[in-house]
């Protein structure tokens, strides 16, 4: 289905523009300049621990139990009626979007009161402290 | 009797919502009907991207760069829908060393890829990079082991239900009339033309007839049947593709990989969550009735896991499948773009007027609509006018507010504003003067979705709903990993009241959306989601005590 | 390390089945250790404890049935071959069901000969054998007069009306008069909108007494009962229903529950105290592979020799059952049978999920019913259906052979075989 014309274009392309464009036009590493478009999008690269958080969050059925366990008595009540387990449902399912997040993440207490609560073993004070490191580290 | 319309449009996917906003917004006068819900088939269905057309540099290059364009226009129109997506296209060796042949394979890639770059400003697009191995266990830790490097490629992603929603409520807010839930039971003709449709309601029985002398056909899969009733033949090959959701946004961008069979296929981050997609098999079956087999399930698994093996592990929320309107032929005509799609006349068949519409593809649906709307109106003997569908914003789609200053007023929490904007864009802050006049309706009904009372209410009152499931598609209620057990109960009470339900409509709108989400669901039940959905059917068991 | 301690009965899982179990055991004279991780379904229930559905009843027309749960269950055994209650046995229903109310009186209401007819938060109604103090006042067929059904007008979860207009359909079947009625309530601010919330809102002192002025204020003529949505009080102690009724001048109930469960709380809080309170120990820790009864286990950091042990972990929720591409047991790596249409094995819980599962939703389906499979006595079974151990028992959800959360049965299979567990391991009946 390749047209004549275009296979010449691009066999230029490959043998001429190409070799030139990597020569003068391209500064810094593929990952510099990948970075460069792309962090100023949000879409920087999650780490594996933070995957391995994502994971672990992964669990919840959305039942309700640790909220029973937390007061979230810091939170503005806008955060307070978004409860507890958004911190790894909405908050958590895109890292990009954490440092929206900031408000309710601080308002943990850490006393881990709701670990013992979770039907699925979601290991909720460590997400959530790893989640607030890591909006800090977005903002920062 | 004059007629009441100059087309009517059947289907209400991306193609009909299109052509009917673009004939609105030219003088015409619309009907457009839709059997079920804006978007229920390929386009809703579709993986969800608005691709630049990167093949067709093969043959023509000024496809592509029409198809980026088009892209570019999309995201001028409603800039809030779209979210970008790289794509890794990693390169793996057979053996230890790359051969020469791998190397040029490589080389070519890149090339290939850097000369889309040329393209890629006509939709703010970024430009690829060639990646080293170790660069590329970076930016993505969890692919396999021995890969060789990487070209990355961007794209755009996009809510197409939203889209194909905002397109018919322009039309509509442009005159047009718009009716869903309402099939097309037969084309009217006299005398080797078509005269207009008959019509049934499908939720309230009505019926009627409506006239025009166009009648433009995107019914997409339901087009074959649809023609063989009246006596007119749409030839197409119909395609089913199926995909599955993970909860999360699991890989950091979007991979390509290979299935068993060496077909390319992909894992990719969208919008919060990851789809694993797609299948392409011939499907001559009743597309009201489709479901994902094990076995396609197995091999859109099977296929991501052998790039990314963690995937195994993940959780996966639900399997959906659309059918393709795959040409069945390709004819002679050497314009561009209907190398990929084609509108078809009836004259041949004795319904002169009746203009089908078989292929395309989601992200060129506008210029789609701008070619299929000159069209009607040369059938129409009038002159193409201008054609402003590429300038004139969507609804919402005027400007994309900041979430943290809409939640400043601390009606909502951020994260929930940023759901919102991405939804409505602008009109977010309509959702938020509800909230504002009634407190009650800043009730968060899903903390997976992050959908308000107030834009539950908002969509049943300005998206033309008409069922509860409706809203699957407007604001997401009940898709998520939860599976609905927050919101479907509130927000069946909520559409209820806007609604005018009774009690028993709005239990049986319940039961319907449950139905609706068991069907996506069943196919893949696994760890946590089958934790999920014990959970859900003994929260909603009591919908329907039968004893 | 110190040694094992010796104790008579090991339980593992502090839902309904466990909990009974472990009650059973105590009553016996048995030196009990409960051990349990988290909250489970149980907690998560909707206040009623239907025991069993009358199969023979009108779908839709539950009022109908006056079928005692007993004689439900009976029916049941003999047409579900499959089901717990056909393979233990029913004989002793009556005396567990017994047995759990009055071990569980703080939040468990008495059982009648009949059902019990209670609404629930979408306008149906479901017959209970048990069901809490706090919807005991709501018996559909109790009411004396007109039910006022009472919304909370800064609560938009809790659809007043709707329900209203369905329970207003059993009127010819006995039901009552229904209205829908909306009060102000200053003490819910906006933001406590989780019923959790609401609930302990209320328990704080002034808070009721104010709900039943209002209440009071509200009542149509005729008013002869009124019906809250599921959030009045959390703690006993704090007698929120008493309070609203003295000063209102009616009794009053609530609804059943779904997800997030303020009644299924109070039944956990409930089963915690009781089992305190009658010397059984509770260790918080997670199980997983271990040995068999006689063996020492370990459980957090002690160990732990018991010479029965009774599994009652729960299905899907509580983890007792999971899948992971197949369906296996992890505490005790015990083989789970899966059902297929008739057939029903161990070798069906390797299928994919697409072919233990049928289109239609309202259905059973195979895959939330696997489980164990067990004997009579309640000894889990072996690939070959021989007991895999002789004082290993297995109670409640973990149980196979029916689907707990939509048929009606569950807690009813939790408490049966819960209390015939512990009996048996306890050493006789």
């Amino acid at each position: 289905m390749a047209s004549p014309g275009a296979l010449v274009y691009l066999a230029w392309r490959a043998l001429v523009a190409h070799p030139l464009k990597r020569l003068f036009r391209q500064r810094g590493s593929g990952l510099d300049r990948f970075r460069a478009a792309y962090v100023s999008e949000g879409l920087v690269p999650t780490r594996l621990d933070d995957r391995a958080v994502a994971q672990a969050a992964s669990a919840c059925i959305a039942c309700g139990l640790c909220e029973t366990g937390c007061e979230l008595a810091r939170a503005t009540p806008a955060v307070r009626a978004l409860g507890l387990h958004a911190a790894f449902r909405l908050y958590a399912r895109s890292f990009a979007d954490l440092p929206l997040a900031a408000d309710a993440l601080e308002a943990c207490a850490g006393c881990t009161g709701c670990d013992a609560l979770c039907p699925t073993r979601v290991p909720i004070s460590s997400v959530v402290a790893h989640l607030r490191a890591a909006s800090r580290r977005g903002a920062g | 009797m004059a007629d009441a319309y100059d087309v009517i449009v059947l289907g209400g996917g991306v193609n009909g919502a299109g052509v009917a906003r673009d004939c609105a917004m030219r003088g015409l006068r619309v009907l457009l009907l839709e059997k079920a819900d804006f978007g229920v088939g390929a386009s809703g269905n579709s993986s969800g991207m608005i691709h630049g057309g990167i093949r067709y540099m093969l043959s023509d290059r000024s496809v592509t760069a029409l198809a980026c364009r088009d892209s570019g226009y999309i995201q001028r129109i409603a800039p809030h829908l779209l979210f970008r997506i790289p794509f890794l296209m990693p390169f793996a060796s057979r053996k230890e060393g790359a051969t020469l042949v791998e190397r040029a394979t490589w080389y070519a890639t890149e090339v290939y890829v850097g000369t889309y770059d040329l393209f890629q400003p006509l939709k703010r697009g970024k430009p690829s990079t060639r990646l080293s191995a170790e660069e590329l266990y970076v930016l993505e830790p969890g692919l396999r082991r021995g890969l060789a490097g990487v070209v990355t490629l961007d794209e755009w992603g996009i809510d197409a239900f939203r889209l194909c929603t905002l397109n018919a409520l322009d039309a509509a807010a442009r005159g047009a009339d718009v009716r869903t839930w309402t099939e097309a039971r037969e084309l009217l003709r006299e005398g080797g033309r078509v005269r207009g449709v008959r019509f049934r309601d499908v939720l309230t029985g009505e019926e009627g007839e409506a006239r025009a002398p166009v009648v433009f056909n995107a019914t997409g899969a339901w087009s074959p049947a649809l023609a063989r009733r009246n006596g007119a033949r749409v030839p197409m090959r119909p395609g089913k593709g199926v995909h599955l959701t993970l909860d999360r946004r699991f890989s950091n961008y979007g991979v390509i990989c290979a299935a068993v069979d060496g077909r390319q296929m992909f894992l990719m981050p969208h919008e919060r969550e990851s789809i694993i997609g797609t299948t392409d098999d011939d499907y001559y079956g009743d597309p009201d009735d489709l479901e994902a087999t094990n076995d396609e399930i197995e091999y859109l698994f099977e296929g991501a896991a052998s790039l990314v093996p963690g995937v195994r592990d993940a959780r996966i929320t639900r399997a959906w499948c659309g059918v393709r309107t795959t040409l069945f032929e390709y004819g002679a005509n050497e314009d561009a773009l209907s190398r990929e799609h084609q509108l078809h006349d009836g004259a041949a068949d004795g319904l002169a007027g009746l203009l089908s519409f078989v292929g395309g593809k989601l992200a060129s649906y506008r210029a789609q609509a701008e070619e299929a709307t000159d069209r009607i109106l040369e059938l129409l003997g009038r002159p193409h006018g201008t054609c402003r569908t590429h300038e004139v914003p969507l609804p919402g789609g005027d400007e994309v507010p900041d979430p943290a200053l809409l939640a400043k007023d601390g009606l909502v929490a951020a994260p929930v504003a940023a759901r919102l904007v991405y939804r409505h864009g602008s009109r977010a802050r309509e959702v938020l003067r509800l909230v504002a006049d009634d407190p009650r309706l800043g009730l968060v009904l899903c903390r997976d979705e992050g959908i308000l009372a107030a834009e539950v209410v908002h969509c049943a009152r300005h998206e033309k709903v008409r069922r509860l499931q409706d809203l699957r598609r407007r604001c997401r209620v009940g898709l998520g990993a939860c599976a609905g057990v927050d919101c479907a109960r509130i927000a069946a009470q909520l559409a209820g009241r806007e609604l005018g339900w009774d009690a028993d409509r709005i239990r049986a709108e319940l039961a319907d959306l449950l139905d609706q989400g068991w069907r996506e669901r069943r196919a893949v039940l696994d760890g946590a989601q089958l934790a999920q959905e014990e959970l859900v059917r003994g929260a909603t068991g009591l919908l329907e005590v039968p004893w | 390390m110190t040694a094992a301690r010796d104790v008579d009965v090991l339980v593992i899982g502090g839902g309904m089945a466990g909990a009974v179990a472990a009650l059973a055991a105590r009553s016996r004279g048995a030196a009990v250790v409960l051990v349990r991780r988290a909250p489970g379904a149980t907690a998560l229930s909707s206040g009623a404890i239907s025991v069993a559905p009358d199969l023979g009843a009108l779908p839709g027309e539950p009022l109908a049935s006056r079928r005692s749960p007993v004689e439900a269950a009976q029916r049941l055994a003999a047409a579900w071959r499959d089901h717990p209650y056909a393979v233990a046995g029913v004989e002793r229903l009556a005396e567990a069901l017994a047995f759990a109310a009055a071990e569980l009186g703080q939040v468990l209401a008495p059982p009648l000969d009949r059902r019990r007819f209670l609404a629930t938060l979408y306008g149906s109604a479901v017959g209970a054998g048990l069901c809490q103090h706090a919807t005991v006042d709501g018996d559909l067929l109790a009411v004396r007069g007109t039910l006022a059904v009472a919304g909370f007008r800064g609560h938009a979860a809790f659809d007043a009306p709707l329900v209203a207009a369905g329970l207003a359909r059993y009127r010819p079947r006995g039901g009552p008069e229904v209205r829908a009625i909306e009060l102000d309530l200053p003490a819910l601010a906006p933001g406590a909108a989780r019923p959790h919330e609401l609930a302990l809102a209320l328990d704080r002192p002034g808070a009721a007494e104010a709900l039943g002025d209002a209440l009071r204020a509200a009542l149509p003529a005729g008013a002869g009962a009124a019906l809250f949505p599921p959030v009045l009080g959390l703690d006993p102690a704090a007698r929120v229903l008493a309070r609203i009724r003295e000063r209102a001048g009616v009794p009053v109930a609530e609804t059943l529950s779904d997800v997030p469960s303020v009644p299924g709380l109070r039944l956990h809080r409930a089963i915690e105290a009781r089992l305190a309170e009658v010397g059984v120990e509770v260790v918080q820790a997670d199980v997983a592979a271990a040995p068999a009864p006689g063996e020492p286990v370990r459980l957090g950091d002690r160990e732990l020799r018991a010479a029965a042990w009774i599994l009652a972990t729960g299905r899907f929720v509580g983890g007792g059952i999971a899948r992971r591409g197949v369906l296996a047991e992890p505490a005790l790596r015990l083989p789970v049978q899966a059902a297929e249409g008739r057939d029903a094995g161990v070798q069906l819980a390797l299928r994919p999920a697409a072919s233990l599962t049928v289109r239609d939703r309202r259905r059973p389906q195979p895959l939330l019913s696997a489980g164990l499979r067990v004997d009579g006595a309640l000894r889990p079974q072996d690939e070959r259906g021989r007991p895999v151990h002789p004082r290993l028992f297995a109670a409640g959800a973990v149980l196979g052979g029916h689907e707990q959360a939509t048929d009606g049965t569950g807690l009813g299979v939790a408490i049966l075989t819960g209390f015939l567990a512990g009996r048996a391991a306890a050493g006789g009946g």
